[in-house]
């Protein structure tokens, strides 16, 4: 950035006679003196140092006594004294009343300070030269960090980061801009900014409403294809930024840019699954509803048949039993004992699809009370065989109708496979345990070999005939899918004649 | 004041039920258990809106007589059982008749919206023909012994 210096007003007097009037002036003289960041003195026609302020002195190192008369060209570099900088530059001053540089200066100590430099020719009435004022000021912070930025915004690969005059005429050019946009510095500079627009976007005017609502507003953000220099196109996301001047006016524009494309496709790709997602959602919510209706006419049409032969299969042997051969009546029998099964089997495979289609809403539960309500569902010849032991104040955050079902299921499922002539028992137990609720229903039955346990939670699995155990085979899936969609898990420990412990584990509430 | 009883020699029963078998069944339950009911029959909604309403042929009340108590089935041709039901619950006088639901539907929703337009009570068909003969039996008991009847003359207080 090119420092705003304006030569300090007190320091260009109008009507200068001599050095020595200037000396004479004392208020002048007082504030010269006074001043601690800028050397300010004065040199004489052949550029030999005739007076000293304090500030030179703190820059320069230099006293006053062994300094004064000195030539100035020793606050100069070798390569600038090479090039006779020194003398050039009064030349220039002489000529033109002012000249301005940056550079290189050297201390007393002989190390080096970033200068700036404003040599004014001081001339009387008659314009005749009397000598220079000399204000020098250091500007090495300054400069080193202009360096660093310039350095950095240089170094910067990922982003495009490059300056438009005020009228998209590109001024500056990066490393990132070089890599992204395929254009060296050289070939560039001084080239508008809309080589880089879509014809498309270009003819649509679309580059000068970038810089429009930039000026306006101060900033541009936007998104868009742009065009490498090798015609390919690269998604890219784009900060404009208006640079204005102390006064205000508008001098450029910074522009900062992002290839963005892999984001770009990244996002498509995103969008594109999500579109898929919905449709499917949709086509799924469609089936949902097919799926209800099918097992509400199912549960509806399906089982009135059933009723119908169990209901006249009754009404014969009950209203003309006697009249029967006991062959008749022993097949009437099977006919009912087939039509309950079958009324079974519609009402487990309902309630699994159910399942497996409804929401399960979970809700803070008492784990006590559901259990208990399993166990007065079990069939009360056997009710007094499940034995319950729970602590009270166990919650859990499940559906509570379809727990209850799944507890129901597994004590049914223990009161049921036991050899003949011994006593079913099913012991209920449950623990809160690390965030979860383990429930365990335990059997003293038959048990199950390792080779069947993942077997047996699948729909119409049965290990036994209907004849030996009775069951639809439905009563384990239906366990297995409602833990699931409850977010718990089932385990089944067990071995032939050990007995079974279905083990399940639920979220704690 | 005074209480009058509505005595009900013979409980006039419309039975709205599209399944002959079940209709058939119904019969068979309610002849197995003591007490005395006659048993009218529609098999789809519009016809028992318009036996209700005394259209056409059901106006001849002496064969179509308004019955003390409705079972309605839900799934019916053309008019379902619930819209048989908001539509009775809508007729002056007609609207306090006792209306049964007796269907083979378990689903929550059904069994909410019935009770939602007024149904006096909604039971699912038994599996076997012994519940039926249980739940019809114990129907028709409380009906014949207990039950207080409305009057359907709109102009009864």
């Amino acid at each position: 950035m090119p420092a705003n210096l304006k030569p300090a007003a007190p320091g260009q007097p109008k009507t200068v006679n001599t050095p020595d009037t200037l000396n004479g002036d004392k208020v002048f003289r007082l504030l010269v003196d006074s001043i601690q960041d800028y050397a300010i003195f004065l040199l004489d026609t052949n550029g030999c140092v005739a007076s000293w302020n304090p500030g030179a002195e703190r820059m320069k190192l230099y006293r006053r006594e062994e300094i004064m008369g000195k030539h100035f060209s020793i606050f100069y570099t070798e390569p600038d004294l090479a090039i006779r900088k020194p003398w050039h530059e009064l030349e220039v001053a002489a000529e033109t009343g002012r000249y301005e540089d940056e550079g290189w200066r050297l201390r007393k100590d002989g190390t080096r300070f970033w200068a700036n430099v404003i040599i004014t020719a001081l001339r009387d009435e008659n314009r005749n030269l009397l000598g220079f004022g000399k204000i020098t000021r250091d500007i090495t912070e300054r400069r080193e960090a202009e360096l660093r930025y310039r350095l950095l915004i240089e170094g910067v690969s990922d982003y495009a980061i490059y300056s438009l005059d005020p009228t998209g005429v590109i001024t500056s050019w990066n490393a990132g801009a070089e890599r992204i946009k395929g254009y060296s510095t050289d070939e560039i500079l001084g080239r508008h900014f809309s080589t880089f627009y879509t014809p498309e976007d270009a003819a649509a005017g679309l580059p000068q409403r970038v810089l429009k609502q930039a000026a306006d507003t101060g900033h541009y953000e936007g998104e868009g294809w742009r065009v490498r220099k090798d015609g390919t196109r690269f998604w890219s996301s784009v900060v404009v930024t208006a640079i204005r001047n102390e006064t205000g006016d508008l001098v450029g524009y910074s522009k900062i840019t992002r290839d963005v494309s892999d984001r770009k496709k990244l996002l498509d790709t995103i969008r594109q699954h999500a579109e898929e997602l919905e449709l499917r959602i949709a086509e799924r919510e469609q089936t949902n509803a097919e799926l209800e209706a099918f097992s509400y006419s199912v549960s509806h049409d399906l089982r009135s048949p059933l009723r119908a032969i169990e209901g006249f299969t009754d009404i014969i042997c009950t209203d003309f039993g006697n009249q029967l051969p006991q062959e008749v009546k022993t097949y009437l029998g099977q006919i009912s004992t087939a039509t309950r099964r079958m009324n079974r089997l519609v009402q487990d495979l309902l309630e699994y699809s159910r399942l497996s289609r409804i929401e399960l809403k979970p809700t803070a539960a008492d784990v006590a009370t559901i259990i208990e309500e399993a166990r007065l569902q079990v069939d009360e010849s056997f009710r007094e065989r499940v034995k319950v032991n729970v602590p009270a104040g166990v919650k859990a955050f499940v559906h509570p109708p379809t727990l209850t079902q799944i507890i129901y299921n597994l004590m049914t499922n223990g009161l049921k496979f036991y050899p003949a002539g011994k006593q079913p028992r099913v012991e209920v137990s449950a623990e809160q345990h690390e965030g979860k609720v383990r429930i365990t229903v335990r059997d003293e039955g038959i048990g199950i070999p390792p080779e069947h346990h993942e077997r047996i939670f699948q729909v119409f699995e049965r290990l036994h005939s209907a004849s030996k155990f009775p069951g639809t085979g439905i009563g384990l899936a239906i366990v297995k899918r409602g833990i699931n969609r409850m977010n718990g898990t089932v385990r089944l420990q067990s071995g032939p004649g050990k007995g079974s412990t279905f083990t399940l584990e639920v979220p704690a509430a | 004041m005074m209480v009058v009883r509505m005595k009900v020699e013979r409980l006039i029963t419309l039975v709205v039920e599209d399944d002959d078998s079940d209709f058939q069944l119904f019969e068979a339950a309610f002849r197995r258990t003591p007490g005395d009911v006659q048993l009218h029959r529609v098999d789809d909604g519009e016809s028992a809106v318009a036996y209700l309403a005394g259209d056409g042929t059901f106006s001849d009340r002496s064969r179509y007589p308004l019955p003390h108590i409705i079972l309605l089935d839900i799934k019916l041709p053309r008019r379902s059982g619930l819209e048989v039901l908001q539509w009775v619950r809508q007729q002056p006088g007609l609207c306090r008749v006792p209306v049964i639901m007796l269907t083979s539907s378990r689903h929550t929703k059904d069994v909410n919206r019935a009770y939602e337009k007024g149904v006096s009570a909604y039971f699912s068909k038994p599996e076997t023909m012994k519940e039926l003969t249980d739940l019809l039996g114990a129907l028709k008991d409380v009906w014949t012994r207990w039950f207080e009847f409305p009057s359907l003359d709109d102009k009864a207080n």
